[in-house]
């Protein structure tokens, strides 16, 4: 067995978080997803302060922001993350309900490392998660007990 | 007082936020339905009678159909939009990437192409390749109750509004009674379990082709098949002034 692998999802919408969640655990991806919903937390979790002071299990393996999110939105953690040399180099994924041009720019722009549209299609979805799951290392061998969040 | 070109813009950048929010706010619900009654199908379908299943699938299916329809909408606003990117468009050439593109439809099916002679014309090539992608498109469609379909491709060259591309096909055609409703967003004259789509394809020819200056038309008659035409202005030589057109 293998260390954890933690994915940090950060997304303000419960019923996105509920699909995204039974996506990955279609395919045993990572062991635990923690979920914050919105920018602000998503940058505390990152940092070990306010509702996560104290946590030192470290970084996520991969972090996935939707850019739609009250207070901090998912491209200003972006651009967080890439101006601090300790969180730099994190994997991160965007997610987005449509495909806007001036979004993907602004994503790119900031190195982000995979741009990603929520598909209508469930199925398609699931397709869409498995792969970033392979791309980014985040597969986990299905152990007994492993398949939900622990 | 605001000039004509400042509300012009403020006009423009609305439409654009618009059409932002409607492709974001009305995917995300649709997204929740879609996803949702999928994970209803996959763990519970045992759960459910006949009818309670194919109930799940008819919203499925709506749920899809009206992402199309958002999606549609998305790129005829578009193609209001967008400043348009002229160049030479080579007719001949664009018809074949358009066969290649319709490989999936026309797979299986027995269709005779008749493809003449096509000008060169000035145009956005992007466009212009929807344009004609929708109307052998629906040739393709509409010929599909055909045992052998004929679909023909051609130009009249010396028409009086420019030059004319045709494409005609032997398949079910329409009452001319209705032509002028082909053109129009989201109007259809079969229905869905006929032939598929959302009855945008026409409206962007024509959005397409009014923006090049040019006409749109079609005849038919039932049962005997339909003719487009499209018209564009005739590129004029001594009005030569793109260094990429020489």
């Amino acid at each position: 067995m293998g260390g954890l692998t933690r994915i940090l999802l950060a997304d303000d919408s419960r019923s996105d978080v509920e699909l995204a969640i039974e996506a990955l655990t279609e395919h045993h991806l990572a062991n635990q997803v923690v979920t914050v919903s919105d920018g602000a937390e998503a940058l505390d979790y990152l940092y070990s302060r306010g509702r996560f002071e104290g946590r030192s299990d470290g970084l996520p393996a991969l972090v996935l922001l939707d850019i739609h999110m009250p207070k901090v939105d998912g491209l200003e953690v972006l651009r967080r993350i890439r101006a601090d040399a300790l969180l730099a180099t994190l994997p991160v994924v965007m997610l987005t309900s449509s495909r806007q041009e001036r979004d993907i720019v602004e994503s790119y722009r900031h190195r982000v490392n995979g741009f990603m549209v929520k598909p209508i299609d469930f199925p398609a979805f699931i397709e869409a998660v498995k792969a970033l799951g392979l791309s980014w290392g985040v597969v986990n061998e299905p152990t007994a007990g492993a398949k939900r969040a622990a | 007082m605001k000039s004509q070109a400042e509300l012009l813009e403020v006009a423009n950048h609305e439409l654009e936020a618009f059409s932002y929010s409607v492709s974001h706010d009305l995917r995300a619900p649709l997204r929740h339905i879609a996803g949702f009654v999928d994970l209803l199908l996959r763990h519970n379908e045992a759960q459910l009678d006949e009818t309670g299943q194919r109930r799940l699938k008819l919203i499925n299916e709506s749920a899809r159909r009206m992402a199309q329809l958002i999606d549609d909408l998305l790129v005829f606003s578009r193609m209001g939009r967008a400043e348009l990117q002229r160049s030479r468009v080579d007719l001949n050439a664009m018809v074949k990437t358009v066969l290649a593109d319709l490989e999936q439809e026309t797979r299986g099916r027995q269709i005779r192409w008749v493809i003449n002679r096509l000008p060169q014309v000035e145009g956005d090539p992007s466009m212009l390749r929807l344009a004609l992608t929708n109307l052998m498109g629906n040739a393709v469609k509409y010929t599909s109750t055909r045992e052998e379909a004929v679909i023909e491709i051609g130009a009249v060259e010396e028409a009086p509004d420019g030059i004319e591309v045709f494409v005609r096909d032997n398949g079910v055609g329409f009452d001319m009674t209705y032509v002028e409703k082909l053109f129009g967003v989201f109007q259809r004259l079969h229905r869905q379990e006929e032939f598929s789509g959302t009855g945008i394809g026409l409206a962007n020819v024509r959005r397409i082709i009014h923006r090049h200056g040019g006409r749109t038309w079609a005849e038919g008659a039932l049962d005997q098949g339909a003719t487009f035409h499209i018209s564009l202005p005739r590129h004029e030589e001594g009005k030569e002034d793109r260094p990429w057109a020489a």
